[in-house]
Order: C-alpha cells, then structure tokens, then sequence
C-alpha cells in the first residue's frame, strides 16, 4: 500500500501554495457563519441604540462632509444633491477601509487563538470582511431609502433598470481589494511592525486620491491620472453611475481594475496559505 | 485494533535565537537579493550542517529527531521538564506551527486542547459560548446539538446558561469550557496540560473524562502533563522529551522511573543566556541549585544537612512588587510545604533568592522543587514546575534499623520515655501476664 493511500494527512516542513483544500474550509462554514453572527453582535453588547450605529456612524460622517466640504469649503459635486453625492461615497469608503483595516489586524488579533488550536486561518479574516459587508447593506438600504425620497419628492431623475447591476458589482469588487490588500498588510505586519502604522495613516491619504468627496469629472485634467491610477476609482465612479446616472465609467479602465483586483485577491489568498503557519513562529 | 494511528519521523523543530525585527527589513532584502538574484546560499540562515547547530547559539533545536509510532486506542503521556519540548511536539502535531525537519503521518480527526476555553469569549453567553468554542475546536453544527444537553449537565452550569461567561466564577467558566472539549469526538486527542488548572473536584472530573474516553471508546489520547501521577494513571504508553530529544520511549511506569532517576542526578541547573531559559518575557530562570549549607556544590546532601537552594532570575520587569512562593514536592507529589517570601520592588536585571531548609526536618526520599513568581501579591507572572530536584541521603546514628523511614518529614521530635513509678502497683501484680 502506498503511503499516500494509507494516511488521511501528513505534516511536514512545506506548505505547498497549491493546496487549498476547499472540503476541509466547507466543513468549516458553520464556524464563519457565527463568528459573523458574533463580530455583529459584539459592537452591540451592552448598548442602547444597538445596530443603529452602523447607521448613525456614516450619517454623522456625512452632515460633517456637507459642513465641511460643502458649505465651508464649496467643493463641487457635480449636478447631485450633494447629501445623496456624499452618502454614497461614504457607504463605500466605509466598506472598503473597514475591511481592510479589519483584515490587515488578523494575525495582531487572532495570535492568540492561532497559536492554540487548528482551523483554516482564512476563515478570520473572511469573517470580517463579512461582519462589514452586513453592515455595508444595512447603509445601503438607508441610501435607497434616501434616492427614493430625491426621487418622489425632490424630482431627480433616477433610471431603474440594468444599470443597477453596477451597485452589487462594485460593492463585491471594493470587498474583494479591501481582502486582498488587507491579507498581504497582514502577513508583512507580523514581521514588520513599522507598517501596521503605516496603514492607518496610508488608508486616510488613500481617501483623498479617491473620488469619495469629489467626483472624478472635477479633478484637474494634468491630475487625472494619479486619481485614476487607483483601482478604486472607477468602483466608486460605478456605483455613482449605475444609481444616479451620473459618473466616469470606460469599460477599459473597469476591465483593468478588475483584472487589478482579482489578481491581488488571488495572490493574497495563496500567499496567506502558504505563510499562516510559518508565521507563527515569528509573531 | 492495533493499528498505527499516528506516525512521527525525525520531526525537528528549530527557533532562530535573538531579537527578530529591528533591522530585519535589511536583513531580509540582503537575504532575498543574495539567494534569489544572485542564487548564492543564505548568508544568514543555513539549516543543515549539524556541527554549525550544535555550537551555534543563534539557534535551537525545540525538537530533535523524535519519532515514535501511536496505535489506535492507547493513551500517551508526553514528561519532560520545562523547555524540553513538549508543546512544540504537541503544535506540530496539531497543525499549529510547522516542523523543521520530518513529518507527522495520521488517520482521522485529530482535535487538540492545548488550552481550556479556546475561543471563548466573555462577553457571550454560555449557549453561545458553547457554539462558537465548538466549532473553532472543529465539532460539526449537528455534533454539538446533539451533545448540548450534555455539556450543559456536564459542566452543571444550566442555570447560567444565558449569562455572560464574563460574570461566571472561574471554576464555572473552566467546568464549562472544559465541558465543551471533553465532549469532541476526534480519532486523536491532544491534551496539554489541562488539568493544572481547576480545583480538585474539578480535576478528577476531567481525569475520569479522559480515562472514560480512552477506555471505553478507543480513542487515541497524547497527553502533556507535569503531573507524573496523572501520566502514570491515564497513560500506558509514555515519552520522555529532554532537551527536544526523545530520552525514553515506551512503558509509562518505565518512562518516569527514568525520567525520576535522571532528575535526582541533577541537583543544579544553570542557564548562560535568557534566550535559552526557561520563562517568559518577564522572568526568565538563570539558576536552581541546592546544595548542604556551607558546602560545596555536588556535596550529598543528608538528612541531618542544612539545605541552601539558590535561585537566580532575570527579571525584565520594572518597578513593581515581586515575591516567590518555593513549593517542595515529594516523589509522589504531595507538597512539603509552600513557602511564601517577603515582598520587594524587583528592578529589571538579576534576582537572587536564598533559602535555607533546617536540617533535620526532611525525610530521606527524592524532592522536586516548584517556583511561583507574583506579581503584587496576586498575578502569577510565571510558574516554574520541577525546576529542580534533590536527594536526600539517610545518615542514621546510633540506630540499628536499615529499613525504610517511613513519612514525608523527618524532624528531631524531643521525646522522652522514663519509668514513671516503680512503686509495686496492685493492679500489676493481679494482672496474669502469659
């Protein structure tokens, strides 16, 4: 009998990069699903207001931005009101850098749980991204609530058709580079902690070079290609444009963005497999 | 039945000693540049030249060349004093870090407990607690419906179920979390040290669990444990790690005896760096060593000697109230007495504690000695089990008897036994004497 035949598992000292093994994360799925459940729950734990500050969070946010950028400062929004402008970007800002700051910590956090028992280590930092993207919808039905209101009593003009399609696609891409940036932040932050501080000072500098407080259309044309640069772009200009009709979108840049995202994510998913358990050793 | 469950070849495990991360970056690129560009070999990190490892101080072997086979349905107890290895094969084994060199070969679900409560979390409740702890220790949806019923009586906290943990009584969140362990149902379970934790009740609970699990169903137990009482009871097979080598393999009754004998041999024990010593990032142990008051060490230490034990430590600590409790163990691991030092403010660098045991007070017999250092009174900074152990030799004067002396103590009671009265007394006389 051979030997690979006559033992269920082996460990060794190689993790090859190839070998996800999607049965054993299947069997896992229960354990995902609660700690979702308890990622959501526990930011609620003994507070009045509970879930509704998900909500109240981006509804501050945006009564500054409108002070601030709006009436103190005057920045263009384009023809928009600037509340629904703002709100939607927000949505989504907060979606991206909540799941990229959440990931970026797994191993900061999880150290401890990690290093006592076995489970797939991707199971955590999907988790979080998960946790994020609840609270991404609940945001998201205050935004539509909010576009139905513009649009039976404020006239806007709103085109309900395919072009809603964007919405959910924007949302799934902006998750997916939250995860896969955070993964890699992850595995560098744990022998290099000079860049846990970097993120957080990065991920603010990120906000302004992306179109969150101000439409692409108003960026100086010699700047264009800086903000452009940026994957996030053109998700945010989508999503714009596929609610309000209004928005930068080629289907190049889309295309490259997205090739940009999937390829990070892919790289990020077989890296983290191959260094989780290596990385133990040196946390 | 006995079919090999779990095979281990050669696993090694080696630690890079010293600071890893300021000027790493640096390091690190020099390194990749000079292995991937310049395909030249490391600079820094050569694995596999054993007379490099051996003097080299940079590195550690936490695991050398072990390798044993497991059959199904028997019980292993993993002995060995602190820093000999034993978490590090039971991680390994457990998926937790990778090995050096080797590998572990299995069959079947392997669960691992290497602490109480994993994954709990204080401010659930106990049903929740019970779920979410369940599945990270890798029990199915159904699997622990089925057996919530009897976690719950198990662990006797029904009423309290809907509570936060975080306001149960230690001894219910341990009987709850382990409550939650004991009912895995893996082909292989690991257990570290469970029970040094809990009161007594508590641990023969967990003891009768374990036993209950290894006899009646055929599962396959590894079991790391300084309590030699519990190896010996739970466990019919048994390794002994020293210094990441396996030292002993085979009979547990076997095993501890010469792992016994080879602590008795040993009364001193020095470490020349803390990297290498045993402790955490507050205390680390530079010395144990017991020795006859006013003698040179390796002098026999008898039972009519008094006995100096010496301790060093380094102490990375700063201004804060340290004091150590010394506890000395029997053979059989009753405790002699628990001694509990002075308080002082420690102040980062090296630590001195002398003690002095009066001569005449213990029994000849073997002794382990376990240090506790705390922290303000009451924080367990770091526990020092057997940190060494000590013989005491018989000298008997003006005494006929060359058998055994019974008791755990040996003190020189004043007695006095004298005729009282020599007066011709009645009662004596009337009494029929055979």
């Amino acid at each position: 009998m051979s030997i690979t035949n006559k033992w269920d598992w082996e460990i060794g000292k190689n993790v090859t990069t190839w070998n996800w093994n999607l049965k054993e994360i299947w069997a896992y799925r229960h354990l995902l699903i609660n700690l979702v459940k308890r990622d959501f729950t526990l930011n609620y734990q003994q507070t009045i207001l509970g879930p509704l500050w998900s909500l109240l969070q981006p509804v501050f946010t945006l009564i500054t931005y409108v002070i601030v950028f709006r009436n103190l400062v005057g920045l263009s929004v384009g023809t928009l009101p600037p509340i629904l402008f703002y709100f939607s970007g927000i949505v989504l800002w907060n979606f991206f850098s909540e799941s990229f700051t959440g990931t970026s910590n797994t191993f900061k956090e999880h150290f401890y749980l990690f290093s006592k028992v076995y489970f797939p280590r991707i199971i955590m930092p999907v988790s979080v991204v998960c946790t994020h993207f609840l609270r991404c919808l609940l945001q998201l039905a205050l935004l539509i609530l909010l576009v139905l209101y513009y649009w039976l009593f404020r006239n806007i003009n709103i085109h309900f058709g395919l072009n809603l399609l964007g919405v959910p696609l924007s949302i799934l891409l902006v998750g997916s580079l939250g995860l896969g940036v955070g993964l890699i932040i992850s595995l560098i932050t744990v022998k290099y902690r000079d860049i846990a501080n970097m993120v957080s000072l990065g991920i603010r500098l990120l906000m302004f070079m992306t179109p969150v407080i101000y439409p692409l259309a108003s960026v100086r044309p010699s700047l264009k290609w800086i903000v452009e640069a940026n994957p996030l772009t053109v998700y945010f200009e989508l999503f714009r444009f596929s609610l309000f009709g209004e928005g930068t979108v080629s289907y190049l840049n889309l295309l490259v963005s997205t090739l940009i995202t999937l390829g990070i994510l892919l790289t990020a998913l077989l890296v983290f497999n191959k260094k989780s358990n290596s990385l133990l050793d040196i946390v | 039945m006995s079919e090999v469950i779990l095979q281990v070849q050669d696993l090694s495990k080696m630690y890079q000693l010293g600071v890893i991360g300021s000027g790493s970056l640096k390091r690190d690129l020099q390194n990749w540049w000079s292995t991937k560009i310049l395909k030249k070999e490391n600079p820094f990190f050569q694995i596999p030249s054993d007379d490099v490892l051996n003097t080299s101080k940079d590195f550690i072997w936490a695991l050398n060349e072990v390798s044993f086979e497991v059959k199904q349905g028997e019980a292993w107890g993993i002995i060995g004093s602190n820093g000999s290895g034993k978490s590090t094969l039971l991680k390994i084994i457990s998926r937790i870090i990778n090995p050096t060199k080797g590998y572990v070969r299995g069959k079947g679900k392997v669960s691992s407990l290497l602490e109480v409560g994993t994954g709990f979390n204080p401010e659930f409740t106990g049903r929740q607690n019970i779920y979410i702890s369940g599945y990270i220790l890798g029990m199915s949806k159904q699997e622990i419906k089925k057996k919530f019923d009897e976690i719950v009586d198990f662990s006797g906290v029904e009423k309290f179920l809907d509570t936060p943990v975080k306001r149960y009584s230690s001894g219910m969140y341990m009987r709850l979390a382990f409550a939650v362990a004991a009912h895995l149902e893996p082909d292989i379970l690991i257990v570290d040290e469970v029970l040094a934790v809990g009161d007594v009740d508590f641990q023969k609970k967990c003891m009768g669990k374990m036993q209950e699990v290894s006899n009646n169903n055929g599962r396959t137990i590894l079991f790391v444990s300084h309590n030699l009482q519990a190896v010996g009871n739970l466990c019919n097979k048994a390794l002994w790690l020293n210094k990441g080598k396996a030292s002993a393999i085979g009979e547990t009754s076997g095993v501890i005896n010469t792992y016994l004998t080879s602590l008795k041999n040993d009364p001193k024990q020095q470490w020349t760096a803390p990297d290498l010593a045993p402790g955490n990032s507050q205390i680390r142990i530079k010395k144990a060593s017991a020795k006859p008051q006013g003698e040179t060490s390796g002098t026999l230490i008898t039972v009519n000697s008094p006995i100096q034990l010496d301790f060093e430590f380094w102490c990375f600590l700063d201004n804060c109230s340290l004091n150590v409790n010394v506890m000395l163990f029997t053979e059989k691991r009753e405790c002699v007495f628990n001694l509990g030092t002075p308080s002082i403010t420690a102040e980062k660098g090296i630590l001195a504690l002398t003690c002095i045991i009066p001569k005449n007070l213990l029994n000849n017999s073997g002794y382990s000695l376990s240090l506790v250092v705390l922290k303000n009174n009451n924080f367990n900074v770091c526990e020092f089990t057997d940190c060494i152990s000590f013989e005491v030799e018989d000298v008997r004067e003006g005494m006929y008897y060359y058998g055994e002396w019974p008791g755990i103590i040996r003190p020189q009671i004043t007695s006095y036994l004298y005729v009282k009265d020599t007066v011709e007394n009645e009662a004596l006389n009337k009494a029929k004497v055979p």
